[in-house]
């Protein structure tokens, strides 16, 4: 058994910053992850990360864009601490060594994103997450902590409403270890491989929050799904809303540049949800492209020359030209919304503190929440670098007072055997056909576009696969490095968070933000203005609300 | 509408230490559309032929480093390199691990060396407690300044220049073209108080045992060009130490001959390479030498012309003065 004060699941940026808070805080400090830290989903993201540094913008612009832009369902007193934060935060990991892009001045370069009422986004051309993670990375390295890499997470022990540790595999070697903990921090990122177009890495399977909807903890706002506009026709690969910041526009199969109908004012810079919508609704109505592999719109960047885009947009050219054998100097981009974004997540309050003493999540594994009903984009890299801290610093605080864990061997044995039992099977379930036919169903059923007709069909079906999932069977034997293993193992944790986006989407009887039900068009502040918590019951999620925490602003429509 | 598909043969390298004593090929047959990535042809195999195939994968889209093979004896990012063109140029597609890493199993390599040597450049900025950061707000750095990190900031760590490195194979303690380009992008930043520290420290048997083959250059997925890196931090090497490396030497000798006379004096550059004991040394093979081909070794006359080779230089030396920093 190994032993430390705080262990962090998840390597990314969450992870990392927690982990770093603690290690700052004086406590012995584990990180596990099922990765290498440097090649966490983090590294993918492209944009930027907002802060309001400009002199014509303010914090209570940057508070005020990122409650309308989650449809009030955000909690204005942590969006206010958020957005406090996020100049100090990106000041910080300028000072670790995060090489940011620079105007000529020397200052911070800053890019228009969507939903924002200034260009308040920083960036590293558009690889930020890459610029951040390596900046991050490289500060965590000159400190003292112990790292499990390529370690894969089974479970939480939780005795008497409280952490104990963890259970979790070396890839490597095979073995199984109990690792004990005061505190344990879930950075484990989304669960985007849920969906079957998503921009999420094949390792965003949500591990650590099916852990803990395992143990008791509650989950929130599960329902609220984002599909970034703008993903990469084929292969759900994320383009950038940096390249409509920079002046991309989109354009139907008529050639027309449809986004006037749908807002007006900021055209392709609407919200998310909003541009989404509008190139589904073009598809459908039969004004998009169509070709093998289905409806589609053009992203064109071809006006804005060959300089601009080499040069702002160098991984964009290099996606296109590499994944979709597209020159997006010359030629449109072919798009279509894919899953992106997951608002839901472990229910935290701003100190990273869920409903079970010990536990603590940061990250798009966490719900605070700060995104609402829809996340802005350039607020998820800040959030990791925001909440990884507060999270990391309130982990270590209860590590110093709370009482020595105690594991037990039975803690080991019950985490193990039904593993075991996968592999001991001479027939069953196939992993990968049960994610694909899970991926299909989210899809179908719990889209963009939702209705209580198709929630009830994807209900049943995904209850479906979780029955057949009792039956899953691993034909690898082997010890080493055992992916088949690893892959029954996130099925297994998707399918439980997959049930809970469905009753979740089911029970919310309006549209809200990434949340639309077409049999219930508008948003209803009497009934609706609260989050869902799930938690884990004998027959599935059980669900209730608490209410939204408003400061100063009332709701009114959302209007771009 | 189907797009058109092609049957193709992957040959791939398959190894579990546990069960088996010697690495094997094994053939999958598959219909694949030509564009379709490598990555994803080894992940429907895992999915309807073989779930035992074993592979390190993530974000499937050349931003996380995880996936890097060596496809039809390249490397490669499997993501990003697709059937059509492999089929084309090779008839089938042979898939194996990175090399100079141990294989852990099939094409899951043990990247322990590769780590060590990037810890071993201090991967971080190392700041000079006189110089604090500006407080609350970012260091200033100039257009310039950002410019000078070249494209090293693109770095995903994928291992693939690592592989491809002869040096790395021949010398295990040659910190490879990944870290030495890391190296560069820490030598370049105006926040980072160690530049010349970091240039000693990294001499000795680091930066001269590059062979300048730039294979690494090919492999790298994101342009980051690192054999252009190293040759730009062996100039600043001998900029902050002058030639008192073997490496350096020869490399300072070797400018100095063709200045002197337009061609090289082999027997010239020994000496200011390896100094007259280091003469002593390769005694014997220069022997063999003159008895082949004796005109290697007699100091050459300047060449016709060499004024003009002397300009190019004196030019040259002129741009240096201009943009040095």
């Amino acid at each position: 058994m190994q032993r430390h004060e705080v262990v962090v699941v998840g390597a990314g940026l969450a992870g990392q910053r927690a982990a770093l808070a603690a290690i700052q805080a004086g406590r012995d400090v584990a990180v596990v992850s099922k990765l290498h830290p440097l090649r966490s989903h983090s590294g993918a993201a492209q944009g930027g990360i907002n802060a309001a540094l400009g002199k014509e913008d303010s914090v209570d612009t940057h508070i005020y864009d990122t409650v309308k832009g989650s449809d009030y369902l955000g909690d204005q007193d942590a969006i206010e601490f958020f957005c406090r934060e996020a100049g100090p935060t990106v000041v910080q990991m300028e000072h670790f060594g995060t090489i940011f892009s620079r105007n000529p001045d020397g200052t911070l370069a800053r890019r228009a994103f969507g939903g924002a009422g200034f260009p308040r986004t920083i960036y590293a051309a558009d690889r930020t997450g890459l610029a951040l993670l390596q900046g991050l990375w490289e500060r965590l390295g000159t400190e003292q902590f112990t790292l499990y890499e390529e370690w894969d997470l089974t479970n939480l022990v939780v005795r008497d409403g409280r952490v104990h540790g963890i259970v979790a595999f070396d890839r490597r070697s095979g073995a199984f270890e109990e690792i004990a903990a005061r505190s344990v921090v879930i950075a484990t990122g989304p669960f985007g491989r849920l969906y079957g177009r998503t921009t999420n890495a094949h390792s965003c399977t949500g591990d650590g929050i099916a852990v803990a909807y395992d143990v008791g903890a509650y989950l929130k706002d599960m329902e609220f799904v984002q599909f970034h506009p703008t993903a990469l026709l084929e292969s759900g690969i994320l383009i950038t809303e940096g390249a409509r910041g920079e002046g991309g526009i989109l354009k139907n199969a008529a050639g027309e540049r449809f986004m006037s109908r749908y807002a007006p004012h900021v055209l392709e810079l609407a919200s998310r949800d909003v541009v989404s919508r509008a190139i589904v609704t073009e598809v459908a109505e039969g004004r998009g492209f169509t070709g093998p592999y289905g409806g589609y719109v053009h992203l064109e960047l071809m006006h804005l020359g060959k300089e601009k885009v080499e040069s702002r947009l160098q991984e964009i050219v290099d996606y296109s030209r590499n994944f979709a054998g597209i020159d997006p100097v010359t030629e449109p981009i072919p798009v279509y919304p894919g899953q992106h974004y997951m608002m839901g997540g472990v229910s935290t309050n701003i100190r990273g503190e869920t409903n079970i003493r010990g536990l603590f999540a940061a990250g798009e594994a966490a719900c605070v929440s700060i995104h609402g009903a829809n996340r802005l984009g350039g607020n998820s890299l800040l959030e990791t670098l925001v909440f990884g801290k507060e999270a990391g610093i309130a982990a270590a605080a209860y590590a110093e007072t709370a009482p020595a864990p105690e594991m037990h061997a039975a803690d080991l044995d019950a985490a193990v055997a039904p593993l075991r039992a996968w592999s001991s099977r001479p027939d069953g379930e196939d992993p990968s056909a049960l994610r694909t036919e899970m991926q299909e169903t989210m899809e179908r059923y719990a889209g963009i576009y939702r209705n209580e007709a198709d929630l009830l069909e994807g209900l049943q079906r995904i209850r479906a696969l979780r029955q057949r999932f009792q039956r899953i069977r691993v034909v690898d034997q082997s010890k080493v490095y055992n992916v088949n293993l690893t892959d029954a193992l996130e099925v297994g944790h998707m399918l439980q968070l997959a049930e809970t986006i469905v009753v979740g989407a089911y029970a919310r009887t309006e549209s809200r933000g990434a949340h639309a039900r077409t049999d219930y068009p508008k948003r209803d502040d009497a009934r609706w203005m609260r989050h869902t918590l799930a938690q884990k019951g004998p027959q599935g999620p059980v669900l209730s609300y608490i209410p939204v925490t408003y400061t100063r602003w009332d709701p009114t429509e959302r209007v771009y | 509408m189907p797009e058109e598909t092609v049957a193709a043969a992957f040959d791939v390298y398959r190894f579990d230490p546990a069960k088996d004593r010697a690495p094997r090929y094994q053939r999958y047959t598959l219909d694949v559309a030509p564009h379709t990535p490598i990555l994803t042809a080894l992940l429907r195999i895992r999915a309807e032929l073989d779930p035992t195939l074993t592979l390190r994968y993530s974000c499937r889209s050349a931003i996380c480093g995880s996936c890097a093979m060596q496809v039809n004896a390249k490397s490669r990012l499997a993501c990003e390199t697709q059937v059509g063109p492999e089929l084309e140029r090779n008839g089938r597609i042979v898939v194996e691990p990175m090399r100079n890493q141990p294989v852990l199993r099939d094409l899951v390599v043990d990247q322990e060396p590769f780590w060590r040597h990037y810890d071993e450049i201090e991967p971080h900025l190392i700041l000079d407690p006189k110089r604090p950061m500006p407080e609350g707000r970012e260091n200033p750095m100039t257009t310039e300044e950002v410019e000078r990190f070249k494209e090293t900031p693109r770095c995903i760590a994928c291992a693939a220049c690592f592989s491809a490195c002869p040096a790395v194979e021949a010398d295990p303690g040659f910190p490879g073209p990944m870290a030495l380009a890391k190296l560069y992008r820490f030598v370049v930043d105006p926040r980072d108080t160690a530049h010349q520290d970091r240039l000693l420290a990294i001499q000795p048997g680091g930066l001269w045992t590059c062979l300048r083959c730039h294979l690494c250059t090919e492999a790298c997925p994101k342009d980051v060009r690192p054999s252009e890196r190293i040759r730009d931090l062996k100039e600043m090497a001998i900029a902050v130490q002058g030639a008192t490396e073997h490496g350096s030497r020869h490399a300072v000798g070797f400018k100095e001959n063709i200045r002197e006379r337009g061609l090289l004096s082999e027997a010239k550059l020994v000496r200011q390479t390896s100094g007259v004991a280091g003469m002593v040394g390769q005694l014997g093979q220069g022997v063999r030498i003159y008895r082949k081909k004796p005109e290697i070794l007699k100091s050459p006359h300047a060449i016709e012309g060499i004024e003009e080779v002397r300009k190019i230089y004196d030019a040259l030396d002129h741009q240096d003065e201009e943009t040095a920093p």
